[in-house]
């Protein structure tokens, strides 16, 4: 439907092969478990089994006596000797109240995984078995493990430390023209739109191995991260080495998903106890251990109100966010917050808004970074622009039409301070359904009703924010250097797990150099190597990491041409890059090759003394605010009236990331995400009962999505430049974004036949039977 | 998730294997395929000083067919699954088996391992218990049989005792002709059931049910034989059965205690259950009366 190849080079803008498939599909890759260090010791963590509880005593003399075990640590080892565990953006300028970490648990325990002691022993099973002779005594306390337990009067206090559940309370004063616009709203719909707690759930689980020379002062970290140069300052403010001493490297990661972008709290106290024992100690987490004390995600609801005129166009919102936070949320309360409110008005033109912003602690696992951290605030919009498309009386796409920001609506401010421009939420929101034949879908879908069975068509539009400017993680550098032979090495300060990141700066740095793409190797993650970086995360590597290359990858190639017109006597300008070869325009044969050019460098009196002796170069990229990219979800469904089962029939995304780096790495970007949002609406639901007792621990009842259930997504792609010199924009998160909504929809449109109403996530297939029985259906 | 450490033996007789249990008691089990074993032991949810390895005894293994079909406990289910004389001689069971977890876990699981181990939410044990299957028994004083009927005692329970170790099941053949079918509700592929039937017709000469066998799985602590189901089709020509099945399907959501989990609650099994045993009965009688569906 749309030319891929817009702005396409040689390499980049081509579905080029992955540099990194072949160890990694043969299995031969290297994880943080596949690293042994001389002496290494095992931990395991002795984790609450209560929510909340105070601690009378700890006994670790049983423990301690097992063969095998070095150490028992507990909280009166390691706390007094920890520095901050707060991440780099908390320590420099955090705009709300951090939470109160601290290595071990000594006087209380505030959710059910909460470490209280490690176990450091000759091997992991010694270690756990250790682990079971640990005896803690509790007194349990009251523990609140919901929102609304949370907030409720008298509610037991989650962090005595802030006096309040709710530490942020952030609400925009009442707007007398809002409740204007309300009171002479033809139509006011009103929702509590809640969306479920459900997790990143990594196929590898974290790790790390920390070993401490005491002689030379030198603290060495393999870790399973999306960010060694932000681990290393952690690391360095939590056990006060100096960061010059401290070296943290990665090798492959199987998958992050924002659980491992900031440094998690139980990888530091294996650092810090590392630090204190003088000995390596390697700590890999089990499944349980993740799905229970890693991070959680998702847990918000929102109670949202849109006023509407007679024909469905939106005259103002109203957005009542509260996020879960959990009892110790990595990278921050606040961080996303007040943000989703912010994004809340989305690809729609909404005049006026009022919203508020709270943030409660709860008894439970806290609450971390997972691909679009923000996306709420899209589940919240579409599913109530679905409701009121029913209220007002028009289809669901209908209603997006009339109030979509529109492209000569750009550059467009929302009422909450968002400024777009480069967006096609209207363009893909056509194409998307344009695809997926909507009109003919319902057609289908009333002769599919005629014989009682019930299909839905869900549609998710949103505009997702990638490279934030925020603080260190809106600027990458880039370092590109010639090697003696005329291959190239790109060091960098990302961390890939799962991006593609090897193949894609390739592409880049083959383009703009004019090397053979096969002659590029890509480094990251060992922060002794690469230049210093935010990391992988937040759909920020291909916007800020790819234009910094990019002008590394020109000033290397400006140098080598400065170099080669001195060995072929020619001018500069005359000269052209291309497969590893300096060619004089017009006359290939005049030519040398990038090898020769760097012999000449490298060799006394091979050059003359006033060309570049270096053939390395570095480039600096920042951010120019947010690059905003757009899709548009739509999915089809049946929905089982006897079984409540749901089956998704097509799906359909329709994306403006800008131009591709790669193609194919765009479209497993998409399917990825797709992949976990359907799990999230389906399947995946992390779940505790009333006193924070977690249900969920294992995949037996923590349902992933499989290959059977995860739909084959049909990509179209709308190419907009994204404003910045590759004209790129981050997509990375938007696939688990949209896809939320969509499947949601396209249940709630199937029910809606036989008037059957769905409020929560998951759709499973108890919910949706229930839904059937309470209409009567 | 590294289990307590354990003792792990592999005799080579079923004599040696009862020999370990008799002389550990309840501090050994019987290890199979390992597939719930082993991810119980790693998350120390129990725990064994002594583990007896039964897959590396000969006289476990094998599929034989004098009169009634016999599959040695310790025979992966893959193998059965795939084995044209069990499909032949009892087809039940070779349909349900596919319906096992995944590939990977019956090329390691066994089929006397499901039996044994008991859990309601397995096929095979519903299967044992609709065909009136026999199983047998060793113990370090010598052998007996079980009727299924007397050995599902409750969830992951069985009448066999600390010191017994299923040998064999033997499923009588039906020589009719007949129809087979398992139907379920999981979550997702390969998920334990959260409601499941495995039904069985045979027809007579007068294309009369001579037989019935209809089997629930996951709907309550332990399998449950829809005996009210049975006896209402029971004698019937197929056009009588197929008109009595809506009833005879609600009958059998009303023979069992139904459990309420995480996944689903008893009303929704009892929902489900209804449907299933109406879709998989109607596909046996299909099947057997030579209906092609």
């Amino acid at each position: 439907m749309s030319d891929h190849g817009i702005g396409a080079g040689r390499y980049v803008g081509q579905a080029v092969q992955r540099k990194e498939d072949p160890r990694l599909l043969t299995g031969h890759g290297r994880y943080v478990d596949d690293v042994t260090v001389p002496r290494m010791l095992h931990a395991a963590f002795v984790r609450s089994d209560l929510a909340a509880a105070t601690i009378r005593s700890i006994d670790v003399s049983e423990a301690l006596a097992l063969d095998g075990v070095v150490a028992v640590l507990t909280g009166h080892d390691l706390n007094g000797i920890a520095g901050s565990m707060q991440p780099s953006m908390n320590v420099e300028n955090s705009p709300f109240p951090c939470a109160p970490l601290r290595p071990l648990a000594v006087t209380d325990v505030r959710f059910v995984g909460d470490p209280v002691a490690l176990v450091v022993a000759e091997s992991r099973a010694v270690a756990e078995d250790a682990a079971e002779l640990v005896f803690v005594d509790y007194e349990p306390t009251p523990a609140v493990a919901t929102i609304e337990a949370a907030l409720a009067d008298g509610a037991p206090l989650v962090h005595p430390e802030f006096g309040t559940n709710v530490p942020v309370d952030f609400p925009m004063p009442a707007d007398p023209e809002v409740e204007a616009l309300f009171a002479s709203a033809a139509h006011v719909v009103e929702h509590r739109i809640v969306q479920h707690r459900y997790n990143p759930v990594p196929m590898e689980p974290r790790g790390v191995i920390a070993g401490y020379d005491n002689v030379t002062g030198e603290l060495d970290v393999w870790l399973s991260t999306q960010g060694p140069h932000e681990a290393r300052l952690t690391f360095s403010r939590l056990t006060g080495v100096p960061e010059q001493h401290v070296r943290v490297r990665m090798g492959d990661v199987g998958g992050g998903f924002g659980q491992k972008f900031f440094t998690g709290h139980d990888e530091q106290v294996v650092v810090l106890a590392a630090k204190h024992l003088g000995r390596a100690i390697k700590w890999i987490e089990d499944r349980r251990e993740n799905l229970l004390a890693a991070t959680h995600s998702r847990s918000d609801l929102a109670d949202v109100a849109l006023a509407l005129d007679a024909d469905g166009r939106i005259l103002a919102a109203k957005f009542d966010h509260v996020e879960d936070a959990g009892a110790f949320p990595v990278g921050g309360l606040g961080g996303v917050g007040p943000f989703v409110s912010m994004l809340f008005p989305g690809p729609y033109r909404i005049p006026k808004i009022w919203w508020r912003s709270r943030i409660v602690c709860t008894n439970t696992c806290g609450r971390g970074a997972y691909r679009g951290p923000w996306m709420f605030e899209t589940t919240a919009r579409e599913e109530i622009l679905d409701v009121a498309a029913r209220a007002v009386g028009i289809d669901p796409r209908e209603i997006r039409r009339i109030n979509v920001v529109a492209d000569d609506d750009q550059p467009y401010n929302t009422a909450t301070g968002m400024m777009f421009e480069r967006v096609t939420p209207a363009t893909t929101l056509e194409h998307a359904t344009q695809v997926i034949d909507y009109d003919g879908f319902r057609a289908t879908q009333a002769a599919a009703f005629a014989e009682g069975r019930l299909l839905g068509i869900g549609i998710g539009l949103y505009i997702e924010p990638t490279s934030s400017p925020a603080g260190s993680l809106g600027v990458e550098a880039a370092k590109v250097r010639l090697e003696p032979g005329g291959s190239v090495t790109v060091f960098l300060g990302t961390a890939a797990h799962g991006q593609s990141i090897e193949t894609t700066m390739a592409q880049v740095v083959a383009e703009h150099l004019g090397v053979p793409y096969e002659q590029v190797a890509v480094i990251q993650g060992d922060t002794d190597r690469t230049p210093f970086g935010g990391g992988t995360g937040g759909s920020r590597t291909a916007v800020i990491a790819g234009n910094a290359t990019r002008l590394a990858a020109q000033r290397v190639r400006e140098k080598v041409v400065e170099v080669a017109a001195h060995l072929l006597e020619a001018a500069p300008e005359d000269l052209e890059v291309a497969d590893g070869r300096v060619a004089v325009r017009g006359t290939p044969s005049r030519a040398v090759t990038l090898a020769e050019v760097a012999t000449a460098v490298h060799n006394v009196g091979g050059v003359a003394v006033d060309v570049p002796r270096v053939l390395e170069a570095t480039g600096r990229y920042e951010t120019q605010g947010m690059t905003w990219s757009n899709a548009c979800h739509v999915c089809t469904v049946e929905v089982d009236r006897v079984t409540g089962q749901v089956t998704i029939g097509r799906y359909v995304v329709s994306e403006d990331c800008g131009r591709m780096i790669n193609p194919m790495v765009v479209e497993g970007q998409v399917q990825g995400g797709v992949a976990q949002g359907v799990g999230g609406v389906l399947y995946e639901h992390f779940v505790y009962d009333d006193d924070g007792n977690p249900l969920t621990t294992t995949f037996l009842d923590y349902l992933l999505p499989t290959a059977v259930e995860v739909p084959r997504v049909e990509i179209d792609h709308v190419v907009t430049d994204g404003g910045n010199p590759s004209g790129v924009k981050g997509m990375g998160e938007g696939g688990a974004i949209g896809s939320v909504p969509a499947v949601f929809n396209a249940v709630a449109d199937a029910l809606s036949l036989v008037g059957a109403t769905v409020l929560d996530q998951p759709l499973t297939p108890l919910r949706v039977v229930e839904a059937l029985e309470a209409a009567g259906a | 998730m590294k289990a307590a450490p354990f003792d792990h033996h592999a005799p080579e007789s079923v004599a040696d294997a009862a020999a370990l249990l008799a002389e550990h008691g309840d501090e050994a089990k019987v290890l199979a395929g390992g597939q719930s074993l082993l991810p119980m032991l790693a998350m120390r949810l129990t725990r064994f000083e002594h583990l007896v390895d039964v897959s590396r005894v000969p006289e476990l293994h094998g599929i034989t067919t004098d009169g009634d079909l016999r599959i040695g406990a310790s025979t992966p289910q893959a193998v059965a699954e795939h084995d044209p004389v069990v499909a032949d001689a009892v087809p039940l069971v070779a349909r349900a088996i596919p319906h096992i977890g995944h590939f990977q876990i019956r090329n390691r699981g066994t089929v006397g391992g499901s039996i044994a181990h008991a859990d309601p939410a397995s096929e095979l044990p519903a299967v044992a218990l609709a065909l009136d299957a026999v199983l047998e028994v060793a113990g370090a004083t010598g052998t007996r049989e079980i009727a299924a009927t007397d050995f599902f005692e409750g969830t992951w329970s069985t009448a066999l005792a600390d010191d017994e170790i299923l040998t064999g099941v033997r499923f009588p053949v039906w020589t009719g002709r007949q129809g087979a079918a398992v139907r379920e509700v999981a979550r997702r592929s390969g998920d334990f059931a959260i409601a499941g039937v495995a039904a069985a017709v045979e027809l007579d000469a007068a294309d009369r049910v001579a037989r019935v066998a209809v089997g629930l799985f996951g709907v309550a602590s332990t399998p449950v034989r829809a005996s009210a189901t049975e006896a209402a089709l029971t004698g019937a020509s197929v056009a009588e059965a197929t008109a009595a099945l809506a009833d005879a399907a609600l009958a059998a959501a009303d023979g069992f205690d139904a459990v309420d989990d995480l996944h689903a609650t008893g009303a929704y099994r009892r929902r489900v259950t209804t449907h299933l045993v109406q879709t998989a009965l109607t596909a046996a009688i299909q099947e057997a009366s030579g209906v092609r569906a």
